[in-house]
This record gives structure tokens, C-alpha cells and sequence, in this order.
């Protein structure tokens, strides 16, 4: 019996550098932690209480499952952990607890169990969690988000410089730029209707002066370091950057995906990201790369490696698709942010994509 | 070849057969048909304005519109059909407003928006808030306005009331310009 | 064969959703409330009724080679007829259920019992076997449109069935919830099957 173990006989590669299931999934957790840690200190323990109710409501769904489907309980490899923390993470610090909770489970049963867990699953556990939330209970994932303290919701700290006591020119225009996110707001002043009224009132181009403002230096800088509303996981570019780079740096993610992926957004939202009334400006690029869920979506979303193309050029094609998809979706579509719609769109089209950029084996021939 | 042909016959002998029994179920139900449907249209106006009677005119757009008298020619209002395209679906409207454009009721004639959400529109209580609005200036709350949008359906709860804001306004203009006696 | 047991067998053995997985377009469109899908199950029995009757008749004239375009030609007759009359003396059901009264033609159930069954068996068997499905048919969408008005809506045939603090999860009566519903009601139907 002993010595049939010995000679085992398997398609190449034969060399294991270690890297495994469990190894790749906590490191990702780790690489979380810095906009875990930012969210807290935005918004206080809420955050943290809601992350750990959807990251263990996952783990303890996948056990259970595990266990009626009569297959060995894996939850320790971090996966399960992983796509909870990342349900949280796409919902608002003012949402009630049962959402992560509703959205773990969704997550692991109907995103991932049902196909066969990990591996088997065709588009992301968590943005089917997301998506299934956003249908469900749309008010409650748009309404009632919190602004970091001391900030505005939009980013737009210095109303002053865009008007002239800002606060007496339009209620709307106050309104929107201090309780609504920067890509809200950007979403709005495409809006003609809502654009001529508060022009009308204010007596002048107000809608492009809040544009320009968007795009500022001051709220580029509150946009990076998270001083804005948003969502627990992807208020803080900054933390989501430093998470990135030591995932890179571990060669746990690829540069293919994010850089295409986010270099695509940077193209088209330079080209077409302007209103009429605004000029064409580089801190748009920027805008957009650092406001909503972007960040987080192009490093640790559409880098999943069951769901995303394992060709290279399969992934270019899937990051640009990806990019495409997203500013199609925040420019003309009828929600502001679109980074979970264009990954789980785009995650449908992976085996298409590895199908048509599968390299032709050396010497084959085409019969 | 024959055979073709006794199958081609079969075939023929069955649709005539089905045509013949429809043309005559359709012929029975018809009149009943069209009477309700006139009955209906009635009743909605009715239930708009009590007591009214209507007389049907047509507006410069294409569009008809009823005008509504009581007893002494007296005009008591108007009731006219707004329709604009919500989120998914044609939004069609039936709106009853008095002489000076106040609206008395509105009812939600036709309608496909997403169940739970936009198709929320067919509740009383959102119908019931557009009574003694004046027409003329209505808004949703969010472009502070009066009426409240039904939760997660602005954009629904928006069409209905810009398309009975807009046609009351052509409506508006129109009797004005048409010299009305 | 005998009567009892042709009328029992669409119900739960050869449920058509269920198990032989016939009329998924009625069964994913109208279940978002039970009233709809109790309208529509009746109508759709109903025609079935007419149509196994008509066919069961007819079996014997049909060429086979033209018999699907007969069943069609009948089917079709028979769904503009019940529109019709629908229209014309039941006006209050007929608005509830309009859109979905053409749908009844081509749904799959009474084309798939007029070939599998009615053409070959006399008249008597083929009414056992269409009000058998009809029912099996009925029953499975109302079971399917009580799941998702129940979450979905809160209510049950339009009534409040969950306290007032329950936030109706909207994605049941939207076009997913449907698909959800139905792979779960048939992964349990195919679980008890195993078991047995």
C-alpha cells in the first residue's frame, strides 16, 4: 500500500513554490486591513462590527453547507472569510447589521455553494452578494450613508471658493454637494433639468463651478485619503493603494487586470468625462479613479482567480472591457457608480475570453 | 403529389373550420366588447368628476381632452390623459382638474414599472396626495415640490408628475390662445 | 389505467414544472403574485381541457405528419376564444390577467399533452390527464408565486402576512427572484425523488 504512493503520475508543473488556497486568501485579508483600519477610525467600531458580521456569517454559512453537501469543511482556507469582508465592505457604515449578514449568505449559497465552491463558481461570490442586496433593499443601500466627520459628503470642503456665500445662492446646490458621494454629484450635474434650475437660481454657472471644484486639489486629496461618504471598504484610496502594492509586491495579484482596468477609465473619463460648461482637465482621470468603488473593485475584485481570464492577453481584453463598462455605466447609465456591474458583466465573459486568447500550442496544427 | 395535396386540404379544412368558429365568437363579443371599454373610459371620468358631463375635444397636438359642465353649462373642469415614458414602461395617467386647474384625482391608467418599487405608483396613498395640487406648478419633493416620490422610484414617482405638470400647462395655454367661450 | 389515477398523476409524479419542466415563460412571468398565478393556472386548465378534448376527438382524421400545425391551429382557436368571451362577460378578471392570456398558446404544457397523450388515448382519459396537469400546473405556480409574494411583497393573495417591521426583499418579485425560487423548489423536488 506504502509504495503506491510513490510514483504518482501528473501533467506538469511539478514544482510547488508553496503558494496555496489558504496562503493566497489571508494574504488578500491582510492587504484589506489598512481600509478596514481607515473605516474604523472614519466612522468608529460600526464599521468593524459590520465587517466581522458579514465575514463570519460567510464562514459559518460555508461550513454549514459544507457539511449538508457532505464535502470536507474548508472555511479555514480564508475564502469564505474574504468574500464576506468584501460584501461589507461594499455597504454604507448606516446600514443595519442583517444586511452583511443577508449578503454573506446570498454570497456563499447562491454566488458560490451551488456551483460547487471555490473554483467552480462563474462570476464574484461578493458582487453577487452586492447585486442582490442593491435589488433587494435599493433605499436602504443608497440612503442613509454617513459623511467622515468634520467633511462633506461629496469631498467639497471650500463651498466659499466655488460661490460667493454658497449656502444663500441655492439650498439644491448646497444640498447636493454636502449630502451627496463625489460620484452622486458628478451623476447630477449631467442632469440638464437639475443643471439649468440651480444655474437659474444662482445667476450664474454654478453646476460647472461645483464640477470644477470636484476635480480640485482639495478634494483630490479628501477623495485619496477617504475624507468623503462612501462605502465602509472603498472610502479610503489610499489605504486601498497600500493593500494593492503588497499584494503585488507578494505576487499575488497581477498587474494586467488593475493597470488596463484603470487605464481605461483614465482614458475615457479624460475624453468624455466633462460637462458642458467644464473644461477638459487631468484631475479628472484622478477623480474618477479615486472616487467610489473603483479601487477596490480593479485590485481585489476583478483579480479573483476563479472569475478573471488566465491568458495575459485575456486579461487586458477583461480589464478594458471592464473600464469600459464602468464609465459607460457612471456617465450615461442610471446609477452612479458601475465597478460591480462591469466585473460580474465582464466575469461572464471570461470563458469567452480565454476561449478565443488561448496561445496555440508550439507545433500544432490547425485541423 | 396527391398526397401532399389531401394534406394541404386537412390542414386548410381545420383553419377554415377555426377561422369560421372565431369570426363568429368575435362577431358575438365585439359590440359587448366595445361597449364596455366606452363604459369603463365613462366611469373613470365619473369617478374623477362626479356629476359632470362631458363633452370631448380635440387639442391642436392630436390629443383629445374632455371638458366637463354641470347642469347649468356651467364649466366645472377638465379631464384629460398625461403619458410620459418612466422607468421601464409608457406611464399612462387619467387626470381630473377643476377651472382653475386644481386637480380633483388622478388615476393610473396604464402602467409596467418594476413590482414593489415604481409600480407602487397604483397605491392610494400616493395617488390620494395629488388632490387640490394646482396642476400647474406640481413638482416631486426632490425638485421641492409637494408630492412625496414613492420610495426607490423617483424616477416613476418624477414621470407621472412632469407629465400631468406638462399637459396641464399645454392644456393651459391652449384654452387660452383657443379663445374659450 | 383507470380514471382516479390519470387525474392524480400531473400533480405531484409528472408535475409539469417540476419534473417534466415544460412552460418555464408563464411559470417565470407570472408568479409574482399568487392571484396571477392562480388566474392563470385556472386559464391555462381551462384551455388545456378544450384542447385534449378537441384533439383526443380529431387523433384519428389527423394525418401525422400536419398533426402539430392541426394541435397549433386548435390550441390558438381555442386561447382567442377564452380571450374573448374573458373580455366580453368576465372584464374584471380579464384586466388582471390580459397580458398573459395570449401566453397561454404557446405555452408548452397543452402542445406537449396534446402530442404525448391526447393523440393517442380516447377522450375520457385525455380530460383525466389535462385536468390532472392543469392542477399540477396551477398548484406549482401558486406554490412558487407564495414563496416570492410572501418575501417579496410581504403579502399573501394581496393580504399582509409578515409584522409590519419586515422590509419586503424586492428581488423575489423581480425577474431573478424567479429563477432563484424555481432552482430551489426543484433541487428539494429532485432531493425527495432521491431519497424515495
Amino acid at each position: 500500500m506504502e509504495n503506491q504512493n510513490r510514483l504518482i503520475v501528473s501533467p506538469a508543473p511539478h514544482v510547488h513554490e508553496g503558494t496555496t488556497v489558504k496562503n493566497v486568501m489571508w494574504n488578500v485579508v491582510l492587504a484589506l486591513v489598512p481600509a478596514l483600519i481607515f473605516a474604523v477610525y472614519f466612522w468608529g467600531i460600526r464599521a468593524l462590527t459590520l465587517s466581522l458580521t458579514g465575514a463570519i456569517t460567510a464562514v459559518l454559512v460555508e461550513a454549514l453547507i459544507q457539511k449538508l453537501r457532505k464535502v470536507p469543511i474548508t472555511v479555514h482556507d480564508g475564502s469564505a472569510f474574504l468574500t464576506g469582508l468584501l460584501v461589507a465592505f461594499n455597504i454604507h457604515v448606516g446600514a443595519p447589521l442583517w444586511l452583511p449578514m443577508v449578503g454573506a449568505v446570498v454570497a456563499i449559497s447562491i454566488g458560490k455553494q451551488v456551483f460547487g465552491g471555490l473554483g467552480n463558481n462563474p462570476v464574484n461570490p461578493a458582487l453577487i452578494g452586492r447585486a442582490f442586496l442593491l435589488a433587494s433593499w435599493p433605499t436602504r443601500m443608497t440612503a442613509g450613508w454617513v459623511a467622515v466627520r468634520g467633511h462633506t459628503m461629496s469631498g467639497i470642503n471650500n463651498f466659499n471658493k466655488i460661490a460667493t456665500n454658497f449656502q444663500g445662492v441655492s439650498q439644491k446646490a448646497y444640498d447636493l454637494v454636502t449630502s451627496a458621494t463625489p460620484l452622486k454629484v458628478a451623476q447630477t450635474l449631467r442632469d440638464s433639468t437639475f443643471v439649468s434650475e440651480i444655474n437659474a437660481e444662482a445667476g450664474m454657472d454654478l453646476a460647472g463651478r461645483i464640477f470644477t471644484g470636484l476635480t480640485e486639489m482639495d478634494t483630490l486629496k479628501n477623495l485619496f485619503w477617504g475624507n468623503i461618504g462612501g462605502c465602509i471598504g472603498e472610502v479610503s484610496a489610499f489605504a486601498l493603494l497600500l493593500g494593492a502594492a503588497y499584494l503585488l509586491y507578494k505576487n499575488i495579484i497581477e498587474w494586467r487586470i488593475p493597470l488596463s482596468y484603470l487605464g481605461t477609465v483614465f482614458i475615457l473619463s479624460f475624453a468624455f468625462g466633462s460637462i458642458p460648461g467644464s473644461e477638459p482637465s487631468l484631475m479628472l482621470p484622478f477623480f474618477h479613479i479615486f472616487s467610489g468603488g473603483l479601487l477596490l473593485g480593479a485590485f481585489f475584485m476583478a483579480t479573483d482567480y476563479t472569475t478573471t481570464p488566465v491568458t495575459k492577453n485575456g486579461r487586458i481584453i477583461f480589464g478594458i472591457g471592464c473600464g469600459v463598462l464602468t464609465i459607460i455605466i457612471r456617465l450615461v447609465g442610471g446609477y452612479p457608480e458601475g465597478v460591480s456591474y462591469s466585473i460580474l458583466l465582464m466575469n461572464v465573459f471570461t470563458p469567452l475570453i480565454d476561449m478565443l486568447t488561448m496561445p496555440k500550442a508550439f507545433g500544432k496544427v490547425k485541423r | 403529389m396527391k398526397y401532399y395535396l389531401k394534406l394541404g386540404f386537412v390542414l386548410l379544412i381545420f383553419c377554415a373550420g377555426a377561422s369560421g368558429i372565431l369570426a363568429y365568437v368575435n362577431s358575438l363579443t365585439t359590440p359587448i366588447i366595445a361597449a364596455r371599454k366606452a363604459q369603463d373610459e365613462i366611469n373613470a371620468r365619473e369617478k374623477l368628476i362626479p356629476g359632470a358631463i362631458f363633452e370631448e375635444r380635440e387639442s391642436a397636438d392630436g390629443d383629445s381632452y374632455f371638458i366637463a359642465r354641470d347642469e347649468s353649462e356651467q364649466i366645472i373642469g377638465f379631464v384629460f390623459i398625461a403619458a410620459e415614458n418612466g422607468y421601464s414602461s409608457k406611464i399612462q395617467t387619467m387626470v381630473g382638474i377643476d377651472a382653475d386647474f386644481d386637480i380633483i384625482g388622478i388615476e393610473i391608467l396604464d402602467q409596467g414599472e418594476t413590482p414593489g418599487l415604481g409600480a407602487n405608483c397604483l397605491n392610494e396613498s400616493f395617488s390620494a396626495q395629488f388632490a387640490q395640487k394646482d396642476a400647474l406648478g406640481l413638482k416631486v419633493d426632490k425638485d421641492d415640490g409637494e408630492i412625496v416620490a414613492l420610495s426607490g422610484a423617483t424616477i416613476t414617482s418624477r414621470t407621472i408628475v412632469n407629465s400631468v405638470r406638462t399637459r396641464a400647462n399645454s392644456l393651459k395655454a391652449e384654452l387660452e390662445t383657443g379663445g374659450e367661450q | 389505467m383507470n380514471f382516479f389515477k390519470e387525474l392524480t398523476r400531473g400533480i405531484i409524479k409528472e408535475n409539469p414544472i417540476f419534473v417534466i419542466v415544460l412552460g418555464m415563460c408563464p411559470t417565470l412571468a407570472v408568479t409574482t403574485s399568487v392571484e396571477n398565478a392562480l388566474g392563470m393556472g385556472l386559464a391555462a386548465t381551462f384551455v388545456l381541457i378544450c384542447s385534449n378534448i378537441m384533439i383526443s376527438l380529431i387523433k384519428d382524421v389527423t394525418p401525422a405528419s400536419i398533426r402539430i400545425p392541426v394541435y397549433i391551429v386548435v390550441i390558438a382557436a381555442f386561447v382567442s376564444i377564452v380571450d374573448m368571451m374573458m373580455a366580453a362577460y368576465l372584464p374584471a378578471l380579464h384586466k388582471s390577467l390580459g397580458l398573459f392570456i395570449p401566453l397561454i398558446a404557446v405555452n408548452c404544457i397543452i402542445l406537449g399533452r396534446a402530442e404525448a397523450y391526447a393523440s393517442k388515448n380516447n377522450v375520457v382519459m385525455s380530460i383525466a390527464d389535462a385536468i390532472g396537469m392543469g392542477l399540477g400546473f396551477t398548484l406549482s405556480l401558486s406554490v412558487v408565486a407564495s414563496i416570492r409574494e410572501i418575501i417579496g411583497a410581504g403579502t399573501w393573495l394581496n393580504m399582509r402576512v409578515t409584522p409590519a417591521s419586515y422590509d419586503p426583499m424586492l428581488i423575489a418579485i423581480l425577474a431573478p427572484g424567479a429563477f432563484i425560487t424555481l432552482g430551489f423548489l426543484m433541487a428539494i423536488m429532485s432531493m425527495i425523488k432521491e431519497k424515495k
